[in-house]
């Protein structure tokens, strides 16, 4: 079973069309990543997703309810964390995360666990949020989105503003949440992260879907940036399969090579190579690529 | 309707509700005594044609007898303001205040349907005035017995007195979740409640002070309002109707619109 999936999602404020026929599957036990600039249509699926809009067109089903006859069915089994969450001022973290837990109607098994790794202590939750900086509020947030051990985590951008340290913890609480079998579901704009941590990703872009892929396909079929240096005759590259962009010079070849090394590689294999260097792929370029071709087309 | 949510709102406003009640509590119990100490005198003045009449008109209310003087103490515009905390204040901010700081979509990412978000909210907001009206006749009822006037007090009455409260009250605070629920920034919302309530209030005054105005009372839910027939058992049962018709009516207009609005993304 899908956790989500979306068929021909729509969404039209009068003539802005914020979400255009979006269809995608997030599969149970994964961690889904959402990628798209501000304005691309993120918020708007994920606020469609747990019933704050309604769909001009198309539907949805998450955990196998339907997202709009079911939907507060499935906010009990969802952990939400909104980009920029607003918290109560005047309510201690503590009180905070009980006022939450109770709307909620499960028990919070996993807030001492949160708590813990997130190093907020009990010292720090007995303070009014008012006092809390950016990246405790955030830290909060991120508590009560997951205390209650949800079936699906739908988080925006979880990791803003959190330091270094706190997002490696972070990180690896959604590591434990996948071991435990839970789904996230995840939009950001840090490419880093999400190829860190997800095992798929969409990227949209003005309300329509450019991709779906795994990580690891994204990056295999993504252009590798090769410098190498070489004595004697240069490899001959003319023609070889994934190849692009060959530039010679000095004894330096540099070129692109997409998707399957394997050729590549058995064509400097008669030369005398004397350094290589590949630069990985990297989501960032990837990311940036499909949106090039996007706005090309 | 949820408990938690009931529980939370309820804590939120316990000090300002501890100190509206407290004031409507001391104001209540004011009246009984301006009414023994002066009351007599007031009658002469009035008497003697020096006071024009209207003066003994607004909302019922006057000084003449206790009666008189409990439903001045309800329908003075210090009584007013102080109802408006909630009546206005509160309602008007109740979904639009979350809305528009962002918790809303915080509570909302729970379990909790829109009707039963409105109904607790709703509930609540009788809640606080109920007890602030109840606070103002507890302290009528104190006042009365400490001044000596109690037995002119048709105590079996004022449960209906204040009924009638909470529902003229109640009714501005149905407009006001109604205007809550309807608009996503609380300037509007508050705006409209309190310009519904000002506006009708003004035709109430108008009427009672100008004979000529008297045709606009019926449009003003002030004039619905009548707490000193109430006690001198001249109560009519359209009084009641007309206003719980006003709260049914914003019920039901809160009930259609508000599972059907979109909430995007906080400004």
């Amino acid at each position: 079973m899908h956790a989500i999936q979306t068929d021909s999602l729509t969404k039209h404020y009068q003539a802005v069309h914020a979400l255009d026929a979006l269809t995608i599957d997030v599969r149970q036990g994964e961690i889904f990543g959402f990628l798209g600039p501000n304005g691309a249509g993120k918020s708007t699926t994920i606020r469609l997703l747990l019933g704050f809009l309604r769909p001009t067109a198309g539907h949805a089903r998450v955990l196998g309810l339907d997202m709009v006859t079911e939907s507060v069915a499935i906010r009990r089994r969802v952990g939400y964390l909104p980009g920029g969450i607003a918290l109560y001022d005047t309510l201690t973290g503590e009180e905070q995360l009980d006022y939450l837990a109770r709307l909620t109607g499960r028990p919070p098994i996993r807030r001492a666990a949160l708590c813990e790794r997130l190093e907020l202590s009990a010292r720090t939750l007995a303070r009014r949020v008012r006092d809390y900086s950016r990246g405790m509020r955030q830290k909060i947030g991120i508590v009560q989105a997951l205390q209650h051990d949800p079936d699906l985590a739908i988080l925006d951008e979880p990791s803003e503003g959190l330091d270094p340290l706190m997002q490696r913890a972070f990180y690896g609480i959604l590591e434990s949440l996948k071991a435990d079998g839970r789904t996230i579901f995840f939009s950001s704009h840090v490419l880093s992260e999400v190829e860190r941590v997800c095992d798929r990703v969409a990227i949209i872009r003005r309300g329509r879907l450019v991709l779906v892929e795994d990580i690891a396909g994204l990056l295999a079929r993504r252009r590798r940036n090769v410098t190498l240096r070489f004595e004697g005759a240069p490899p001959r590259l003319d023609g070889v399969p994934g190849v692009s962009g060959i530039e010679l010079s000095d004894g330096r070849l540099a070129c692109g090579v997409d998707g399957d090394v394997q050729p590549f590689i058995a064509a400097i294999a008669a030369s005398r190579v004397t350094d290589l260097t590949i630069e990985p792929a990297r989501l960032e370029e990837a990311f940036l690529e499909f949106y090039d071709q996007a706005d090309s087309a | 309707m949820n408990a938690a949510l009931l529980r939370h709102t309820w804590r939120l406003q316990r000090l300002k509700l501890a100190l509206v009640a407290l004031a409507l509590l001391v104001w209540g119990g004011l009246m009984p005594f301006i009414y023994a100490k002066f009351g007599s005198q007031f009658k002469s003045l009035l008497a003697s044609g020096l006071l024009p009449r209207q003066f003994t008109r607004l909302g019922g209310g006057d000084v003449f007898s206790l009666p008189g003087a409990v439903a001045l103490s309800l329908i003075h515009p210090i009584a007013m303001i102080l109802t408006s905390v909630f009546a206005v204040g509160f309602s008007a901010f109740a979904i639009a205040g979350e809305r528009q700081r962002g918790t809303l979509e915080v509570v909302l990412a729970r379990p909790l349907g829109r009707w039963t978000l409105y109904f607790t909210l709703l509930a609540a907001t009788f809640g606080f005035l109920a007890s602030a009206i109840g606070a103002l006749l507890i302290g009528n009822i104190a006042g009365s017995t400490l001044a000596g006037v109690i037995a002119e007090l048709p105590l079996e009455k004022m449960p209906l007195v204040w009924l009638n409260g909470v529902m003229l009250f109640g009714s501005f605070a149905a407009i006001g979740l109604a205007a809550s629920g309807s608009f996503d920034r609380t300037a509007p919302a508050f705006g409209w409640t309190l310009g519904i309530a000002v506006v009708m209030y003004v035709l109430e005054v108008l009427g009672s002070l100008w004979p000529d105005a008297e045709v606009l009372q019926p449009y003003s839910l002030f004039h619905y309002f009548k707490p000193k027939a109430i006690l001198l058992g001249e109560a009519q049962p359209i009084d009641f109707t007309v206003l719980l018709a006003v709260i049914v009516t914003a019920i039901v207009w809160t009930i259609v619109v508000l599972p059907r609005r979109d909430f995007a993304a906080p400004i």
